[in-house]
């Protein structure tokens, strides 16, 4: 869930990469399509040939930025669904967590000790940002992780993936079914 | 991890999320809507950019001041064409010209409206159909002063000279209408325009 945060900031790049392009080739075509129109009032027989060419290289740019604008697009509207599912388990996530502590009956306190360990943060760390001793903390854990029945920090992680997986098979079937 | 600690950091860690949020993916606490495609962007700044170069720094007699102009109205022919086949808030439908909405958005925020619109408001809409025909202008009239037909002839360079000044007063318009809108709907417009998201405060109305 969490990898799929970076090809959402690579499909960005990309798209930044693209829209680059698109604005570089657009002003190259603008600049042979006054070119022709300057020619054309020139009017001279010999440079015909010359004059069709530079036409047909600015036919091919125009073509080649209303395509490249039309991709540009399309890598955007993705970047933005990817997004949207991202915030979908976002949010699915911290209602599992919050069902779970609900389940285990964790106080206050301990509901937010508990939600700092699965972000991963030191316990030290965790004593600092809530104002309490390290002793206090290490107690709570060891509270959290008795009523939760696991032996530590990457059991009480495991808890949650676990769920994750059990529940992404589920729908994985259900859509077989 | 990020993306669990931008939704809670801030707030009181572990707190209970807000009951009801998270199920209907209502309201959350200051949503970032991607809102301006990297093109809109890089049109804009460049736009900027190119206005600030020939207002200031190049001799209006040079070569450059010229090209720095045709770069000006390509990039409007460009943003025009985008505007046509473009991302969602970049095109003419979510922004029309239209006074009458101008004229209605005046006056909910006399009210106190302060909802977010997540294209332009319908002032700014104006605003920005307003510089990008003065671009026009000025880089056709500008034209006109290299031409055989229209050389040395005063009208033309008087005309130049008439859009330069409307686009000066406009740009600086622009810029306060810009810093007004940011106090008013509470969302960083600049920093919309330079990261592409409008980060929209907690229970604003969208429209």
């Amino acid at each position: 869930m969490f990898s799929r945060l970076m090809p959402v900031l690579t499909q960005e790049r990309r798209a930044a990469t693209l829209a680059v392009i698109i604005l570089f080739q657009a002003l190259c075509a603008l600049f042979f399509i006054g070119d022709v129109i300057v020619d054309l009032q020139g009017g001279d027989g010999l440079v015909e040939l010359h004059l069709a060419i530079e036409a047909c290289v600015a036919l091919g740019l125009v073509a080649g930025v209303v395509f490249l604008m039309v991709e540009l697009r399309i890598l955007i509207q993705r970047v933005a669904s990817m997004e949207t599912g991202l915030r979908a388990a976002r949010g699915e996530m911290a209602q599992l967590v919050d069902h779970f502590f609900d389940q285990w009956g964790l106080t206050p306190s301990e509901r937010d000790v508990a939600l700092m360990i699965l972000k991963g943060i030191e316990n030290d760390a965790i004593a600092e940002m809530r104002g309490t001793a390290p002793g206090t903390v290490r107690a709570q854990c060891a509270k959290i992780y008795a009523k939760a029945q696991v032996d530590g920090r990457s059991q009480l992680l495991s808890v949650f993936l676990e769920e994750l997986f059990a529940q992404g098979m589920e729908q994985f079937e259900k859509a077989a079914a | 991890m990020t993306s669990l600690d931008t939704q809670t950091s801030g707030r009181h860690p572990g707190a209970r999320p807000e009951t009801g949020a998270p199920e209907t993916g209502g309201p959350e606490p200051a949503r970032t809507v991607p809102v301006w495609d990297p093109l809109v962007r890089l049109i804009h700044w460049s736009l900027a950019l190119s206005i600030l170069i020939n207002s200031a720094f190049t001799d209006e007699e040079s070569r450059l001041h010229e090209w720095v102009g045709y770069v000006a109205l390509g990039l409007v022919a460009v943003r025009l064409l985008w505007g046509l086949i473009g991302t969602k808030p970049a095109r003419f439908t979510a922004f029309p010209p239209s006074p009458a909405r101008a004229l209605h958005h005046v006056f909910a925020m006399l009210k106190g409206d302060r909802s977010v619109h997540l294209s332009h408001n319908p002032l700014g809409a104006l605003m920005v159909y307003n510089i990008w025909a003065t671009v026009a202008a000025l880089g056709a009239t500008g034209y006109m002063m290299t031409t055989v037909t229209f050389f040395g002839m005063e009208w033309v360079e008087e005309l130049h000279e008439a859009a330069f000044g409307w686009l000066m007063f406009s740009v600086a318009l622009h810029v306060a209408g810009v810093f007004f809108d940011t106090w008013r709907s509470g969302v960083p417009l600049v920093r919309a325009m330079i990261d592409g998201r409008k980060r929209v405060p907690e229970g604003r109305p969208v429209e």
